[in-house]
């Protein structure tokens, strides 16, 4: 007997016809689980409907402009945490990344260099950083919040430091600024294209390519992955050095928007930005997470900003609001998942 | 098969952590068609010996051959090129990762354009659902989450991988702890399903019943030595089980 005969022989013994394990979970059910990003989507609906009544200024050309430039600007940095996030890791030091970056893009640039090198060593620089976040990280094998939280508060002493506080200005029109952040049309900025290129190159990683599969391999079970042969340690290195990437892009951008950067540019920034992806979905502790999601935890982030402000309420309700559906999305997604795996 | 080298063999293999000896001389052989039961109490040995042949920890000395070449195995990596694929208990699949993906780990089927590689996705989802279906285990989808499958549909489905990939040697530690009697007579299935595809297989598990009614030959360690081993004809389950829980020297 052929090892094939023996296979359909078991096959046939068993009954081909046999029905797929059970699950007790609706096929819904299944499907939120499998969409954690959706938790986002539809509190952004949520979101909308409750502005049209309470902020109907909100939705005008012009606001909208406003907060999608808001919005773009986060986003970029949101977009770049999601990898790390994925595999498990954290970067803290991202607002103080594109303090640093945003700063050495404006001093060089004072100084004479072509905006162009200005703009390609700033973005480098904050690659660099994010290199020295992943090296620390993955050979002391220091928890990544802690290592981040360090270089969080170096970089941000530095730069004050060496600032002695002042901002930096750059009054002249420099053509490259228009690229980096001009406007396309009526409010709406170039960052914006910036925020969607970039979301299709990650989106695609993720999803579509095997670097994308060892990603969440990494975040989802770092021994297995080890084990199945996947060099979970150069993919965190790679996830921290375009973390950093990101946040220097996005530093450049917005110093091409302010024409000034001031020491204290990107504080909490590290904060929307994780609130963003894991309102999206993302899985604190790794292994899951979309850019969908993160797109629009960042679109709800940033709505509730523009959305008290023209609904008349305080600044200061804006983390409030945050906070709060952070914590709902978290709890939504997290139930749902008790459910399906009960 | 006579004469012909044993297809692996690990010889005189040692390997301490500080003043413990955690393996001392052990050689096993291991051929195709055969399931080596691997057994012993807490801290025998077993798992060293595993990690040592996958190349999670290097040995202290000793070597291994692969029908009599020396191999050198410096990585969990290089032992799955080798066709050495292990099945950690709880380390074999990536929960949050979809079957497909997980089946495909690192060694994607890809079309590359310039640098970028880029999945075949429709071809390994095909690939994998026959796969499965191959050796008789039927899934929702290939897309389906690991995470919500049962503990041994996760076993099935990294036996269907290891069969799949071509491996000559299979190593389960422990693949039947903790699932239900009857998901583990269909693993138990399944390791058959392997074996009669000729693969070597080196069942390491403390369910000497389990590993009775698959194996053909059975090794027993005892602080890091190997004191027995037989064919399976020539022992009762009862007989090993007295071994292991007294010690060799009483049989």
């Amino acid at each position: 007997m052929t090892n094939k005969d023996l296979a359909s022989t078991r096959k046939n013994q068993e009954g081909a016809n046999a029905p797929p394990p059970e699950n007790r979970s609706t096929n819904l059910q299944i499907w939120l689980h499998r969409h954690p990003e959706l938790a986002a989507v539809f509190g952004w609906v949520v979101m909308l409907v409750v502005f049209a009544f309470i902020a109907p200024t909100l939705f005008n050309v012009d606001s909208l402009g406003n907060v999608i430039t808001v919005v773009a600007e986060m986003g970029i940095v949101a977009i770049g945490i999601t990898p790390l996030m994925i595999c498990g890791e954290i970067d803290l030091s991202v607002g103080a990344v594109l303090g640093t970056s945003a700063m050495l893009f404006a001093v060089t640039i004072k100084s004479g260099l072509p905006p162009v090198l200005s703009f390609v060593l700033a973005v480098a620089f904050g690659g660099i950083l994010g290199a020295f976040n992943g090296i620390i990280t993955i050979r002391t094998r220091i928890p990544s919040f802690i290592a981040t939280l360090g270089t969080m508060m170096i970089w941000r002493g530095l730069l004050v430091g060496f600032t002695g506080g002042f901002p930096v200005y750059e009054e002249r029109n420099i053509r490259f600024f228009d690229m980096l952040n001009g406007l396309v049309i009526h409010q709406f900025r170039a960052s914006t294209l910036w925020l969607f290129a970039l979301a299709i190159i990650i989106h695609t990683v993720l999803v579509r390519t095997p670097f994308g599969t060892a990603i969440f391999a990494t975040g989802g079970n770092k021994t297995a992955a080890m084990m199945l042969g996947i060099r979970t340690n150069r993919v965190k290195l790679i996830a921290f050095v375009f973390v950093g990437l990101t946040a220097a892009l996005a530093g450049t951008i917005q110093f091409a928007r302010f024409h000034s950067v001031d020491p204290l540019r990107g504080q909490g920034l590290e904060l929307e930005v994780i609130a963003a992806a894991v309102i999206g979905g993302t899985l604190f502790t790794g292994g899951a997470g979309t850019v969908l999601g993160t797109l629009f935890g960042t679109l709800l982030v940033g709505m509730v900003r523009s959305g008290l402000a023209h609904a008349g309420a305080p600044a200061y309700w804006y983390e409030t609001f945050v906070g709060v559906i952070l914590i709902l999305a978290v709890v939504l997604n997290t139930k749902l998942k008790e459910t399906v795996l009960r | 098969m006579t004469g012909e080298a044993p297809l692996f063999r690990m010889e005189n293999v040692s390997k301490s952590f500080g003043a413990v000896q955690a393996l001392q001389d052990v050689t096993i052989d291991v051929n195709e068609n055969e399931v080596v039961g691997l057994v012993g109490d807490n801290g025998a040995g077993k798992s060293t010996l595993i990690k040592a042949l996958t190349g999670v920890y290097p040995l202290d000395s000793g070597n291994i051959y692969h029908r009599g070449r020396l191999l050198r195995i410096r990585s969990p990596k290089d032992a799955r090129d080798l066709g050495i694929e292990t099945l950690y208990q709880d380390l074999a699949l990536i929960p949050l990762l979809s079957v497909s993906r997980n089946f495909y780990l690192g060694r994607e089927l890809v079309h590359s354009i310039g640098p970028m590689k880029f999945n075949k996705k429709r071809e390994m989802d095909a690939n994998v659902s026959r796969a499965l279906m191959d050796i008789g285990i039927r899934m929702r989808s290939p897309d389906e989450e690991v995470e919500i499958l049962s503990g041994g549909e996760r076993q099935s489905v990294a036996i269907a991988r290891a069969i799949h990939f071509g491996a000559k040697l299979l190593i389960l530690d422990e693949p039947t702890a903790a699932l239900s009697i009857k998901e583990s007579q269909r693993v138990l299935e399944y390791v058959l399903e392997a074996r009669e595809r000729g693969l070597a297989i080196v069942f390491i598990t403390h369910n000497i019943y389990h590993v009775y009614s698959v194996a053909t030959r059975f090794v027993v360690l005892e602080h890091g030595k190997k004191v027995f081993e037989c064919r399976k004809d020539e022992i009762t389950p009862e007989a090993i089980i007295e071994m292991v829980k007294s010690g060799y020297n009483v049989l």
